[in-house]
């Protein structure tokens, strides 16, 4: 492979990379704004600014004050090139620590931060903002500038989800680039030139296609703000935890940022997987946060409707065990759900087998019904995030859905049943056939129609409060990790299934998570380690 | 080394202790004299050393903070933009703040956030200052040389912002130092598309 040497240390690159595609692969950073991995080059923030010292050395002429002389002298320097633009050369040598490059970033900053506000402390972006992060890298100079700044819109609503600050931004136009690469809608744009210079919408248009959240995602700088997360929370309060999204059986892998204060989550970042979801998420994807916090069931219930009681400890386990005990064990029906981890899922079949019943079922949310719409970006036309994961658990196609057990119910072939998830496909009207059963044990994180029809309802933890793994619909397995805690009483799926069959006098010998994820690696084979981020306990 | 001994003799008890009485009308003599000085005496003549707290205070020595306010802007509105600085440089985690954004008809909506509530727990707080120190805005104040006054609730003692707000500090102010033209203000200089820059 061919290299390149920057400051001193040789860097591979393959044929046609920039320098600085090369310089990031291998752990460089080189400072940049409008760079983004994922995006064209724009080339116009030239903070990337690198003097490549090999070859045909071109000189710029200026003036050079002369202590001496009390006068300007002209003089020369080097002229310097944008990593991020210049195709990288075999045998090129390369300095992004050289005086004048160091000189030009220093310059680059204090230009940008020429008409900033420094509206720092009600700036969301403040934390992680690139312009703070650089300037005491690679500024750290009081400003000179003593006359009023350029002012510009504030506060400006570009759409549902993105308000635009115009006084922050530096113009780098990633957001621009997202729309028009990644979205395919070219939304975005400039108006005015120089210190007037602002992104525009186009006429008549709102920031509201799918991946509107990517353009607060890529901005550098505080300018486009997520209108979800605003002044909610400041970012160095968060710490983040990795997740994978429940969104749809893509399985973006995210960043779970939450306060570990409140053991409450504010917000999902897309993951770097290059195998997944590259760099992106979307917007949907970005808002399960809100429906894995919401509507949650937190406590065990026995009864239904007015009769419905909380009920703790033991109790409800013996009462299901009771209810569960008066049918034929063969005639219980057991939902497996695409909501949940493959955990979950293996455990309620392991479950299933030892009760000595086959009739297994697949609960899962209906695309048409959610009006969810695929695309050929990112969202998959499913939109659970774990069919293959909960078939993969089952041992077999598990064809059969909420509708077949409806129809089962019916034909009296099934007499009982327990369920894993809140979701389905039907309404509760539709589901009232459960109703009737005597025994409804419903196993769920959150409220919804299938837990709406229990007799008994075991609370279980939330994606975020557990570790688990997700198959997507490529079979690639991915593991997310526990961010914040459960409330108390409050336990993964797989182990309050394991006390449920604990209660009805089984033991599932799930010896822990790894236990399970070897036994179900073993059953899927050699596809299980196939994808981006590998399961890990 | 031996050690030495000293045998201390007791002091023979005189006739007088023996009698008790003129040492009960000796120690009389000096409460009944502390009466009578209190009684008819008063703190002008230097008599006295007590006070009658609650009723009088010390006055506090000039560099005492006491308890926080928050300044107003002229149109009697917080300072504060909610940033969140002081309850980050707070070691007591005693300043609960949470924040709101101004209506998008309000001239200062885009450059202001406020605090919908700010609440200082001013018995977990330990008075150091730290968040006058880390305020950006000159919102925050230990200026009013007050400290809180006594209650017979917890409750009493989580300071609300209108309660921070209407503190004046020792020399009677409300205001704030730093206003910063806002838009809307005659010195700003104008912000939106239509007026131009």
């Amino acid at each position: 492979m061919s290299t390149f040497t920057l400051n001193g240390r040789e860097i591979p690159f393959e044929a046609g990379e920039t320098i600085m595609q090369a310089a990031w692969r291998a752990g460089i950073e080189i400072p940049h704004y409008c760079w983004h991995p994922g995006l064209s080059v724009a080339a116009n923030c030239r903070m990337c600014l690198v003097h490549i010292e090999s070859g045909r050395q071109m000189a710029m002429p200026i003036v050079k004050w002369d202590e001496k002389k009390k006068a300007y002298v002209p003089d020369t320097k080097p002229k310097l090139t944008p990593a991020c633009q210049q195709t990288a050369g075999e045998g090129m040598v390369i300095s992004s620590e050289s005086d004048e490059v160091k000189r030009a970033q220093a310059s680059v900053q204090e230009l940008l931060l020429l008409n900033h506000p420094v509206d720092c402390p009600i700036c969301d972006q403040a934390g992680e903002c690139k312009l703070q992060d650089y300037y005491y890298e690679h500024q750290s100079t009081a400003k000179r500038k003593l006359t009023e700044p350029v002012h510009k819109p504030k506060g400006v609503r570009f759409g549902p989800t993105i308000v635009y600050d115009a006084e922050r931004c530096i113009m780098c136009t990633r957001c621009i680039r997202v729309c028009d690469e990644l979205a395919g809608d070219h939304v975005l744009d400039m108006r005015e030139r120089g210190n007037r210079n602002e992104i525009t919408l186009a006429q008549g248009r709102e920031l509201d296609h799918r991946y509107t959240l990517m353009t607060e995602h890529v901005c550098p700088v505080g300018a486009l703000t997520s209108r979800d997360f605003r002044f909610k929370a400041r970012v160095w309060f968060l710490k983040s935890q990795e997740g994978v999204c429940s969104g749809c059986a893509t399985g973006c892998n995210t960043h779970v940022d939450f306060d570990p204060r409140y053991g409450k989550v504010y917000r999902l970042r897309p993951r770097d997987n290059m195998a997944v979801n590259k760099f992106w998420m979307c917007d949907d994807g970005m808002m399960t946060y809100r429906r894995q916090t919401e509507d949650r069931v937190l406590a065990a219930t026995v009864g239904r409707g007015d009769a419905r009681v909380p009920a703790f400890g033991d109790e409800p386990f013996a009462r299901a065990a009771a209810q569960l005990g008066a049918v034929t064990p063969n005639k219980i029906g057991v939902v497996l759900s695409a909501q949940h981890s493959n955990e979950d899922n293996y455990a309620l079949a392991q479950l299933a087998k030892k009760l000595g019943t086959t009739k297994l079922y697949l609960a899962k949310l209906d695309a048409e019904r959610e009006g969810w719409v695929a695309d050929a970006i990112l969202r998959s036309a499913d939109p659970n995030p774990n069919t293959a994961g909960a078939r993969l658990a089952a041992g077999g196609a598990l064809d059969e859905t909420t509708e077949d057990l409806l129809q089962d119910i019916l034909g009296g072939e099934v007499e009982a049943v327990i369920a894993l998830g809140a979701a389905s496909l039907e309404t509760l009207a539709e589901l009232e056939a459960l109703t009737k059963l005597d025994a409804v044990v419903s196993l769920t994180s959150h409220v919804g129609a299938l837990p709406a029809t229990a007799s008994v309802v075991l609370p279980v933890a939330s994606v975020f409060e557990t570790h688990g793994t997700f198959v997507n619909a490529k079979g690639a397995h991915q593991g997310f990790r526990r961010a914040v805690a459960s409330q108390p009483g409050v336990e993964p799926g797989w182990k309050t299934v394991a006390k449920l069959a604990e209660a009805l006098g089984h033991d599932l010998g799930l010896g822990g998570l790894q236990d399970i994820r070897s036994k179900l690696a073993a059953a899927a084979g050699a596809g299980a380690t196939a994808g981006g981020a590998e399961a890990r306990a | 080394m031996a050690a030495t001994v000293k045998v201390l003799t007791k002091p023979p008890r005189t006739l007088a202790d023996q009698a008790y009485v003129p040492a009960i009308a000796s120690g009389l003599r000096l409460t009944m004299g502390r009466f009578f000085k209190n009684t008819f005496s008063s703190r002008e003549d230097g008599e006295i050393v007590t006070l009658m707290y609650p009723e009088e205070t010390e006055a506090y020595p000039e560099r005492f903070r006491g308890i926080h306010r928050l300044t107003q802007r002229a149109d009697g509105s917080p300072r504060c933009v909610a940033c969140l600085c002081c309850s980050t440089a707070c070691p007591a985690q005693c300043i609960h703040i949470e924040a709101g954004e101004y209506d998008e008809s309000d001239p200062r909506h885009g450059y202001e956030r406020y605090p919908v509530t700010f609440v200082i727990d001013e018995l977990r707080c330990i008075f150091c200052g730290y968040c006058v120190e880390a305020c950006p805005c000159d919102a925050i104040r230990m200026d009013t040389g007050a400290h809180m006054p006594p209650s017979t609730s917890r409750d009493h003692f989580l300071y609300d912002k209108e309660t921070l707000l209407s503190l004046p500090g020792r020399d009677g102010s409300y205001l704030t130092a730093n206003p910063r033209h806002e838009p809307g203000d005659p010195s700003h200089p104008g912000v939106d598309r239509e007026r131009g820059h």
